[in-house]
């Protein structure tokens, strides 16, 4: 029982994790039809934005700060600015195409730019261990479940409980709509964007100092990105939270009842299963589908 | 002899709307029917249910005394039903002849000897035969998407003929077409009736294309028939009137 | 075809068959590697160009074909038995995938078949009893027909090319048939399609086996080419790189795959004089020709071709504008 309360807490974590990247994922799709195949490495990069600024002789906290404003910057405006803005004319495919590419170069350009080793990641608090229940917890998880939760509630509220954040959700659900009603759909969509870049700025601290700064990261953190978002409902943002959170727990407990070597395997099939059976997630609306 | 169509009884209801509210007629062989009614009365609904896009929540639909319950669009085309569409439907990158040859070719053998035999299925005289019957020459090899919206609608009219078919229920043909080439429309169509013996089911709202067209019309409102006759008693109809008016 | 095309074609014909003579071993194994990753390429080419079916899985079937024929020719099946196995096996498969493309389109049949690439990737990874896992199978030898030995690279060139020149020609004969037509109308217009009597149902999954199929010829030609095959190979990033090599050269377009898979087996040779940076200049050249000409390179000849036949006779401008 004590272990199983570990795998969950740590579960927990990791799903609050993979919850922040799912969310920024479903926003970008939701309001501008944008499937990010680079979301992965969108988190990969700003830990290396923190190790860059620490080189630099900056503090932890302040290197943290400066790579959130970075990723907001050159993940958020410069890639909508840049890659998506250009592309969306053109349909979906192309902008596909270019988000794999946008991946690939991103993977690259860290492990050419800054070193293709794996490198140690400054943890948010020291190593301690609570005791709790019986159950040996880390802080390090607590705190991660604690940012994590914290950074929802804060974009809960946003969403649901200020006027800016109303005005998203319209551009979401019904961008002509919204338009006609007076909201400034563009820069709403700018707004999402710029969100999407400091969650993965913020699921980037969260998560290197367990996984270490590796430019191979995107790989499997995309792979949960898109299986949360999709196991979730891929057009809710309660839906997201809530397939990161399954993703999660399911990983942990996964890799310690059932072979390591088909930990990954699971996940695809829950996937393949709720896509062809429930393809608008747990949590989702079903999509009209296209003619 | 069998009408070619048969609806008895239709219903459909959509949760707490019923769209179609029983709803009986017949079709016999080469008659031009008319359905016309009031926006709202059912008549897409009604035509969805005949074509195997909506399953109907009771009643039935029979094609020459084969009722069609579960029949998917491509067994009720096999069976000799075909359509035109209210939203143009073309295939804008083939071009005309390849619109033509695709509209037929799946009547044409198994699919192995259609992947074996000839590029054009053996269609080739008969989609020269149908581009000329409809005026469409001068365009002939031209990607369909580049015809004009009146040339367009010729074309799809062309593609439901293509495999001659025993029933055409064309909806809303004249949606969006300037007079002259209605006038055009409205002849063709006649002109092929008379040729090949057709029987047509028209779902309109202009008025003067169907009295123009049609052999008899049926008038839908509010999901129920409320009139039935030859197109001049229609006209002058008391409760047919009142019931465009009304709304 | 026009005249400037056949012109192309012919020199592209000649090229293929002369040049090989003046390379050395490196150069002509990069040639093979380009005619049997265009197989791959055609393949995809009609499932996502012609049939409009998004398939991320294409890597998974040039896995399946490699494995089934370098595992069955050691224990001793001759290479074409071992060949026609991988086609059929593959072609089974890729019609159980297409079952899923009968419920969900577009980006949930990518998410689909990008489950179904990493599952396989999975099994080829960890069933060591069958395939020997990370360890791989080397040792794969290259095939004896009738006589003829393709031990020597130009002769396992040659062998691929023909390979190549079979697929082509079988294609083109598919396309130009009823079944290429129903695969068109299959993309533009399911419901139009289904209202003239063409059962989508029997075309989507045909469309995704014989892509499939093909995944398995390339397989088939990749095993006994590179000779020791691995499970990392067929990962995601040869699915990603196969997509990309057909929207490059230009999706639904026939000669599309060839262009792209020249470009991918080039690029980065070419490329090597930017000493390592070649993948990030790759990845932005992509993303360049993306915002650029998302029709691909043959989409781009084609709007060039247009524009120089509008001069001659302005009266027939057509403004086509692909969906």
């Amino acid at each position: 029982m004590a272990s199983f309360i570990q795998l969950l807490v740590s579960g927990l974590a990791t799903g609050a994790i993979y919850a922040l990247i799912a969310v920024g994922f479903t926003l970008l799709w939701q309001t501008s039809q944008t499937i990010n195949f680079a979301q992965g490495e969108f988190v990969m990069l700003p830990a290396f934005f923190v190790l860059a600024a620490m080189n630099f002789g900056a503090p932890f906290w302040v290197a943290a700060l400066i790579a959130v404003a970075l990723s907001v910057v050159i993940l958020g405006l410069m890639f909508k600015a840049i890659i998506v803005d250009p592309m969306l004319k053109h349909g979906v495919l192309p902008l596909v195409i270019s988000t794999i590419a946008l991946s690939l170069f991103l993977k690259e350009s860290a492990k050419d730019f800054y070193s293709s080793q794996a490198q140690p990641f400054p943890a948010l608090v020291p190593p301690i261990d609570l005791h709790f229940l019986g159950a040996v917890v880390s802080l390090q998880s607590l705190t991660v479940l604690a940012v994590a939760i914290v950074t929802v509630l804060a974009l809960h509220l946003l969403l649901n409980n200020t006027r800016l954040g109303r005005m998203m959700q319209a551009t979401a659900q019904n961008p002509t709509l919204a338009r006609i009603l007076g909201v400034p759909v563009r820069r709403m969509v700018l707004y999402t964007f710029l969100i999407n870049g400091a969650l993965v700025a913020i699921a980037s601290i969260l998560i290197s100092p367990i996984y270490l700064a590796k430019f191979t990261n995107g790989e499997t953190l995309g792979m949960a990105a898109f299986l949360a978002a999709i196991i979730g409902g891929f057009n809710q943002v309660r839906g997201a939270i809530l397939g990161g959170i399954i993703l999660g727990v399911l990983d942990n407990l996964s890799a310690a009842y059932i072979s390591s070597q088909y930990r990954a395997a699971f996940p695809l099939i829950i996937l393949i299963v709720v896509i062809l059976w429930r393809p608008q997630g747990l949590l989702g609306r079903l999509e009209e589908r296209t003619v | 002899m069998t009408p070619v169509l048969q609806v008895s009884n239709l219903r459909k209801s959509f949760g707490g709307i019923t769209a179609v509210d029983g709803v009986s007629f017949e079709v016999r062989e080469g008659e031009i029917l008319g359905i016309i009614g009031p926006n709202g009365s059912g008549k897409s609904t009604l035509f969805n249910c005949v074509l195997g896009q909506l399953s109907p929540t009771e009643g039935e639909v029979r094609i020459d005394g084969k009722p069609t319950a579960g029949m998917r669009p491509c067994d009720l085309n096999r069976l000799g039903v075909s359509r035109t569409f209210q939203l143009l439907q073309v295939f804008p990158q083939l071009s005309v002849r390849d619109n033509l040859i695709l509209a037929g070719q799946e009547h044409k053998g198994t699919m192995a000897s259609r992947l074996f035999g000839a590029a054009d299925a053996g269609l080739g005289d008969q989609a020269s035969q149908m581009i000329d019957f409809f005026r469409l020459g001068h365009v002939a090899g031209e990607p369909a998407g580049s015809l004009s919206y009146g040339q367009q609608k010729l074309l799809d009219a062309a593609m439901a003929f293509m495999a001659g078919p025993r029933l055409v229920l064309l909806d809303e043909p004249a949606g969006g077409v300037n007079l002259t080439m209605l006038a055009n429309l409205r002849e063709r169509l006649q002109a092929y009736h008379r040729e090949q013996k057709a029987t047509f089911v028209v779902i309109e709202h202009q008025m003067e294309f169907v009295m123009a067209l049609c052999t008899r019309v049926v008038v839908l409102a509010e999901g129920r028939i409320i009139a039935e006759g030859l197109p001049q008693e229609i006209r002058q109809n008391p409760v047919v009137i009142e019931a465009y008016l009304g709304h | 075809m026009t005249r400037l095309g056949a012109v192309c074609f012919a020199g592209a014909v000649i090229a293929a068959l002369v040049l090989p003579q003046f390379l050395k071993g490196y150069g002509i194994y990069l040639l093979s590697m380009w005619a049997v990753l265009t197989i791959a390429a055609l393949g995809l080419n009609l499932t996502l160009g012609y049939a409009g079916q998004v398939s991320l899985a294409q890597g998974a079937f040039v896995g399946i074909g490699a494995y089934t024929v370098a595992l069955l020719m050691q224990v001793g099946w001759p290479f074409p038995i071992a060949f026609v196995c991988a086609v059929v096996l593959c072609f089974a498969i890729g019609w159980g995938l297409g079952y899923p493309a009968l419920r969900v389109q577009h980006h949930y049949l990518a998410f689909v078949t990008l489950a179904f690439n990493t599952l396989v990737f999975l099994v080829l990874r960890n069933e060591e009893w069958l395939t020997h896992g990370i360890y791989g199978v080397s040792g794969i030898m290259r095939p004896v027909l009738m006589g003829w030995s393709t031990g020597k690279p130009l002769a396992f060139y040659y062998f691929c090319l023909g390979m190549l020149a079979l697929v082509a020609l079988g294609l083109w004969w598919m396309i130009r048939s009823p079944w290429g037509r129903a695969f068109v109308a299959l993309r533009e217009n399911p419901v139009r399609a289904l209202s003239l009597g063409l059962d989508t149902r029997r075309y989507t999954l045909m469309a995704f086996a014989i892509g499939s199929s093909l995944g398995g010829v390339a397989g088939a030609l990749y095993a006994p080419l590179v000779q020791f095959i691995e499970p990392n190979s067929f990962a995601l990033g040869l699915s990603f790189n196969l997509l990309l090599m057909v929207i490059v050269g230009g999706s639904g377009y026939f000669y599309g795959p060839f262009l792209g898979a020249l470009v991918s087996v080039l690029l980065p040779e070419w490329l090597r004089v930017t000493q390592g940076y070649y993948l990030i200049v790759y990845a932005a050249a992509i993303m360049f020709m993306m915002a650029v000409c998302p029709t691909g390179l043959f989409g781009l000849a084609q709007r060039a071709a247009r524009a120089l036949r509008t001069k001659r006779v302005p009266a027939l401008q057509t403004e086509r504008t692909r969906p």
